[in-house]
């Protein structure tokens, strides 16, 4: 598909060449993307996680990322908070967060690293195509490619893709499902390997959404009815779980439409720009518009009459 | 045609140009953190606001903002509106400046400037920014191509260059003469494409924050966002035109163009009342207008930007007020500052990150937007001096 629209992109363009007025080719809007069964991703289940964060070690060895330190935060805050870091960065991939649900008081530890989206936002929106999808099921980023524009990290939803902010030449850092240094060499991803209680599955991402529903079948009282990141966004790569009283949302795994965030803009794009049909009809309107008023300027032999509207 | 466009060939050493100059060297040191300390070291932006002022302020109302050329163009040269033929090279030569403004802007805020070509060859028809990097792109070329005709009638058969340059005057005459006789035969076609590209990037503008519809606040995420920055944009050309004519009649010592001005602010009132008509038809037909009215930051925001809408909307229907220089001056501020703050409420103060996040530019940031506008003045104060820009007055 992805060979298909590149494809057609260039014949749009050497078609419509010297006389296209907007260079933006007519790529067609495209169908629902479906996910292919030989993409793998990874289960993270937060009724099994005990927030030991070696999955977050697992992934600085891995990533060779530096450390991060909260020390002091307990002077700011009052008391030492759990996450660290708090938040996601170029130097951390993954990151165990406590949720304290707001009504049953229970706090749940869940895993936050890259969605590996079946539809990636990022990829709809980088100008360069820097983010791909591949076909191990992992999105791709290329620094060689970026242009360093964040649009990407505007774009996503689950907000992932970070920058780095202190670097003289900075690119997007973000959780790569440890594609090029494991997947490829048959291993699964370092934080599934090093997770002790069985909270990461990884595998294919159809297999995965079989054994979510096989352990939400087994043990209902256990589990919320919901495979998150089934059908979210379009779908993710990475799939959660949660207990029955506590909500996604609480997890910070918000309440996403099934559909693709990139959907509207680009059907706005193509509408716009198919065929180059609506640039070309305005072209033709205005230089119409044009021919006209310059004839009866001619013919009434000025060159600055007309004072009406 | 009865009066002719001149040079001012004024003195160009003014107080002014210190304090242009002044700016521009401030935003200079923090240019320097920028590119060899990172953007942390200079701006606020943050993994929640990866946007911040250069792209909501120096891009998104720089585009915005440069609207007076293609607006101007498409009355005079397209709509026939020769009254007003006046105002068409200030216009085009501002857009010109403005869009160089936004092209330094972007390579400013890139990471990796240097691969600010890629988007030439590197194409991904999906996203918007392709989109508005071409349009850019192309319409900063023509931009480029509809100012030839100021330098060729300055200089055409005179280019009389320093010391040992001036064996290339004979070269220098040739291309002169050569672009003269391109401009001539294709300008027609460069004045309908420039409205063209305006369409197409104004419009995409609109489209960009629309990829996050989970961040951007409903008063804003419309699918109508296109056709509100276009017609948005439309309003604000004339607005600009009237705010820079007044400007340069008071800093250049000329008599004040009130007349001409007065009458074309008429189609002020016309482009906003279809922009407010299309924006609460908008606003009523998905139900939002309450939100407004929550007492949020954003609610608050939106209302101010209304305002700055509809007061000028009034005020300019009344001739009383367009034939008055400082109250169309204000009205035109009005709109400029209604389009500033719109962008801002796009691009920022509608991005709803979450509690634990917010966004205001440093003291770095704004002194390198304050070091842009201060080049753009100059490139003007220069143009307008020795290029036949501004007409006589009459």
């Amino acid at each position: 598909m992805e060979l298909d629209r590149r494809k057609f992109l260039k014949i749009g363009a050497a078609a419509g060449g010297a006389a296209a007025c907007s260079p933006a080719a007519p790529a067609l809007a495209r169908d629902e993307r479906e996910p292919d069964p030989n993409w793998y991703g990874m289960l993270n289940d937060s009724t099994r996680c005990i927030g030991c964060k070696a999955c977050q070690v697992a992934c600085k060895t891995e990533n060779k990322l530096p450390a991060e330190t909260t020390l002091g935060d307990d002077k700011q805050f009052g008391q030492a908070i759990y996450d660290s870091p708090r938040e996601l960065s170029e130097h951390t991939y993954t990151l165990i967060k406590a949720h304290q649900d707001a009504e049953t008081n229970e706090t749940t530890f869940v895993k936050q690293q890259c969605m590996h989206c079946v539809d990636p936002a990022c990829q709809s929106a980088c100008i360069v195509g820097a983010l791909t999808k591949e076909a191990d099921g992992s999105v791709k980023y290329d620094a060689g490619l970026c242009m360093g524009c964040r649009y990407c990290m505007v774009a996503c939803p689950f907000s992932v893709p970070q920058f780095e902010w202190f670097k003289a030449i900075p690119s997007i850092k973000k959780c790569t499902l440890c594609s090029e240094s494991r997947l490829s060499k048959g291993q699964p991803t370092a934080c599934s390997s090093a997770c002790p209680a069985g909270a990461i599955v990884f595998g294919k991402r159809t297999d995965l959404i079989k054994l979510a529903r096989k352990r939400i079948e087994q043990n209902p009282e256990q589990y919320l009815d919901h495979i998150y990141g089934e059908k979210e966004v379009g779908g993710t790569n990475v799939l959660y779980l949660t207990k029955p009283k506590v909500a996604f949302a609480s997890l910070g795994l918000q309440d996403f439409d099934y559909k693709a965030v990139s959907g509207l803009t680009e059907s706005i794009q193509h509408r716009i720009f198919q065929y180059f049909i609506p640039p070309i009809a305005v072209y033709s309107i205005l230089g119409g518009i044009m021919a006209y008023n310059q004839r009866r300027k001619k013919e009434a032999g000025t060159l600055g009459g007309d004072d009406e509207y | 045609m009865s009066i002719k466009a001149a040079p001012l060939h004024q003195k160009f050493i003014t107080p002014n140009f210190w304090v242009l100059i002044f700016f521009m060297l401030s935003g200079a040191g923090f240019a320097y953190f920028r590119f060899f300390e990172g953007f942390g070291s200079v701006t606020n932006m943050s993994k929640a606001y990866p946007f911040g002022l250069w792209i909501a302020f120096d891009v998104a109302c720089g585009v915005a903002l440069a609207a007076g050329g293609f607006t101007t163009a498409a009355i005079v040269e397209i709509f026939g509106r020769e009254k007003y033929h006046a105002l068409v090279r200030p216009a085009i030569l501002t857009a010109f400046i403005g869009y160089f403004l936004v092209g330094l802007a972007v390579f400013f805020d890139l990471g990796k400037y240097y691969n600010i070509w890629h988007a030439l060859i590197y194409w991904n028809g999906t996203s918007v920014l392709f989109e508005v990097a071409w349009c850019v792109m192309l319409y900063l070329t023509v931009l480029g191509i509809e100012n030839i005709p100021n330098v060729v009638e300055q200089y055409s058969g005179k280019v009389n260059l320093p010391g040992p340059l001036a064996g290339f005057n004979g070269l220098g005459n040739w291309v002169l003469g050569k672009a003269d006789w391109f401009t001539k035969k294709t300008m027609a076609f460069f004045v309908i494409a420039g409205v063209v590209l305006s369409f197409g990037h104004q419009s995409s503008l609109g489209t960009m924050m629309l990829i996050a519809p989970y961040k951007l606040h409903d008063l804003w995420y419309t699918p109508m966002s296109p056709l509100l920055f276009l017609t948005s944009a439309v309003c604000v050309g004339p607005s600009m035109v009237i705010f820079e004519g007044t400007l340069a009649s008071k800093f250049f010592g000329r008599k004040p163009e009130t007349e001409l001005l007065g009458s074309f602010a008429k189609y002020i009132p016309l482009f906003l009342g279809t922009y407010l008509l299309l924006r609460f038809m908008d606003l009523a037909y998905r139900g939002v207008l309450a939100q407004a009215f929550d007492g949020s930051v954003a609610g608050y925001s939106f209302l101010l930007e209304m305002a700055l809408f509809i007061v000028p909307y009034f005020a300019l229907k009344s001739t009383n007020v367009r034939y008055n220089g400082t109250k169309l001056f204000l009205c035109a501020m009005s709109v400029i500052c209604g389009v500033v703050l719109n962008r801002f409420n796009v691009f920022l103060i509608g991005m709803d990150m979450g509690p634990n996040w917010n966004y205001f530019p440093s003291v770095g940031e704004f002194s390198v937007t304050f070091a842009f506008l201060a080049l753009g003045v100059m490139m003007y104060k220069i143009a307008v001096n020795y290029l036949p820009i501004l007409e006589e007055e009459h």
